[in-house]
């Protein structure tokens, strides 16, 4: 077989449709039959899009995300990878057959519980994060982008059953990462419905909460000196005062000054560079990232979720007699900037004359 | 000093397969033999009496039988990163089909890379020792 030939049949096996499910194969509407009045009309990719995957494929699945006990039937896993925007393309092919089940519901469901589990687990394992960096990395966690990653790293992007839907005056159009996404979700609902909120939250914590997150990144400021300053004054220490510990090669072209930042006799943080305000300006930084990134260890992390009952039943419940002891809410950051609202930039607004002018203008 | 906003919808994180739990990046696995030629009658006699149990021990993957005639016999796996791999089986003993069956069981899917062109390592833990910094030692380095 030559080469191109090769990977033509590679393509076309990766694309394959099933056909040891069908009753016929070719499809009695595929076949053309040149006696017959009626007009012919076949689309091989509507009908490839339109097959359900094969149920190998599907129990194959649920064993590879380790779900093989809990979703015990295909048609509860081909529900988990239909996505809501595959109802239009059925019903415009088999308008008269009963609508498939899809993943709707649940992908909200799952979308919510992630959102819990998520918030829970960052706020117990970095108490003082600043509140738009712990809601940034929650959605780093749990966020599109990475159900969708998810979802190809499982395999689901064969199984996912959608329709492409263009922009609307209403609606913008669906990618095919939200519609990977809506899988994910609905396979944390099914496990929350099948078992119990631990078992969802062992199984958001292995697919969603153990994933890499660049926190250090998220935390940024604009002038970190300052929000040092007012940090350290916060929690009533010493005023932080510079200090170079190390240089070398201040005259030539790449000198390097390593500067610690001191609240009294505490180092808070240090910092290189090729400057001495650089280098403050990072011994700042890492001052500050010491502060917010502080972790709870994973032994003594105190998950609130923890507090309900892990059987099935009323969530409610209590459960057995489980020492919880809430862990301690982080000191709040210290803003720097008037009110909070120091990167939000609202559209200038007209001053009363203007308006003023503006309306007699319009008048005139 | 003005600092990028961070756009919400651009969030992501980096996969961690194994840290908790571990999913095999196999998807299927679909093999090909021919009814009449002799080259694939060891695949055809692996096919009559182990590939069940293979079956059986890996229910994370799809098995998918597919007779091709008048073409050698090979086996293609499937992965998760969209990628194949495919195996031809002629010339090999029963036990060394199954070898071959299981070397894709048991592969991520990726493209094997050279590892003795570069000598640079990629890794997204961090030093387990530190980074050596000339200015962090007793007798700093002087330009």
């Amino acid at each position: 077989m030559g080469h191109a030939s090769k990977r033509l049949y590679s393509t076309a096996s990766k694309l394959a449709v099933s056909t040891s499910q069908l009753k016929q194969f070719p499809p009695k509407e595929a076949i053309f039959r040149g006696d017959s009045r009626k007009p012919h009309f076949f689309d091989a990719e509507s009908w490839a899009a339109l097959q359900p995957p094969p149920t190998s494929s599907l129990t194959a699945f649920a064993h590879r995300i380790g779900l093989g006990t809990v979703l015990t039937s295909a048609d509860e896993v081909r529900r988990a990878c239909t996505h809501q925007s595959f109802l239009n393309l059925h019903a415009k092919f088999y308008p008269t057959s009963p609508a498939p089940l899809t993943n709707a519901n649940l992908a909200t469901i799952g979308n919510s519980l992630l959102g819990l589990f998520a918030s829970e687990y960052i706020h117990a394992s970095y108490p003082h994060l600043p509140t738009r960096v712990l809601k940034a990395a929650v959605s780093a966690h749990v966020g599109p982008l990475t159900c969708a990653g998810v979802a190809h790293e499982m395999g689901a992007a064969s199984l996912l059953r959608w329709h492409r839907q263009p922009t609307t005056p209403t609606s913008p159009a669906l990618l095919h990462s939200d519609a990977l996404a809506s899988i994910p979700r609905a396979l944390t609902a099914m496990v929350y419905q099948e078992r119990s909120l631990s078992s969802a939250r062992k199984f958001a914590q292995s697919f969603f909460l153990s994933r890499d997150v660049d926190l250090r990144s998220m935390i940024k400021f604009r002038d970190p000196k300052r929000a040092l300053t007012e940090t350290v004054v916060k929690f009533n220490r010493d005023r932080p005062k510079s200090r170079l510990l190390k240089e070398t090669g201040r005259y030539s072209n790449s000198p390097i000054f390593v500067v610690g930042i001191y609240s009294g006799a505490d180092k808070l943080g240090e910092g290189f560079g090729s400057s001495l305000k650089m280098a403050e300006y990072r011994a700042a930084e890492d001052s500050l990232h010491r502060l917010y990134l502080t972790r709870t260890p994973s032994h003594l992390l105190q998950l609130p979720s923890s507090t309900f009952s892990s059987s099935r039943g009323n969530v409610y419940h209590r459960s057995s007699e489980e020492d919880y002891v809430p862990g301690e809410l982080g000191e709040a950051e210290a803003l720097y900037a008037s009110s909070g609202r120091s990167s939000i930039v609202a559209p200038k607004r007209p001053t009363l004359e203007e308006e003023e002018m503006r309306r007699s203008g319009s008048v005139v | 000093m003005a600092t990028k906003h961070i756009l919400r919808a651009q969030l992501r994180s980096y996969p961690a397969n194994g840290h908790v739990a571990f999913v095999p990046n196999i998807r299927k696995v679909v093999l090909e033999y021919c009814q009449n030629y002799p080259s694939s009658t060891n695949t055809r006699t692996f096919l009559a009496n182990d590939i069940e149990h293979l079956a059986r021990q890996n229910p994370h993957v799809e098995f998918v039988v597919k007779q091709r005639n008048g073409h050698e016999p090979i086996a293609r796996g499937l992965y998760a990163n969209g990628r194949d791999k495919v195996v031809p089986l002629q010339g090999f003993e029963v036990n060394g089909i199954q070898r071959k069956i299981q070397l894709l069981l048991d592969s991520s899917g990726a493209k094997i890379k050279p590892l003795k062109k570069n000598n640079i390592v990629e890794s997204t833990s961090q030093a387990a020792r530190g980074i050596w910094s000339g200015m962090h030692v007793d007798t700093p380095f002087k330009i």
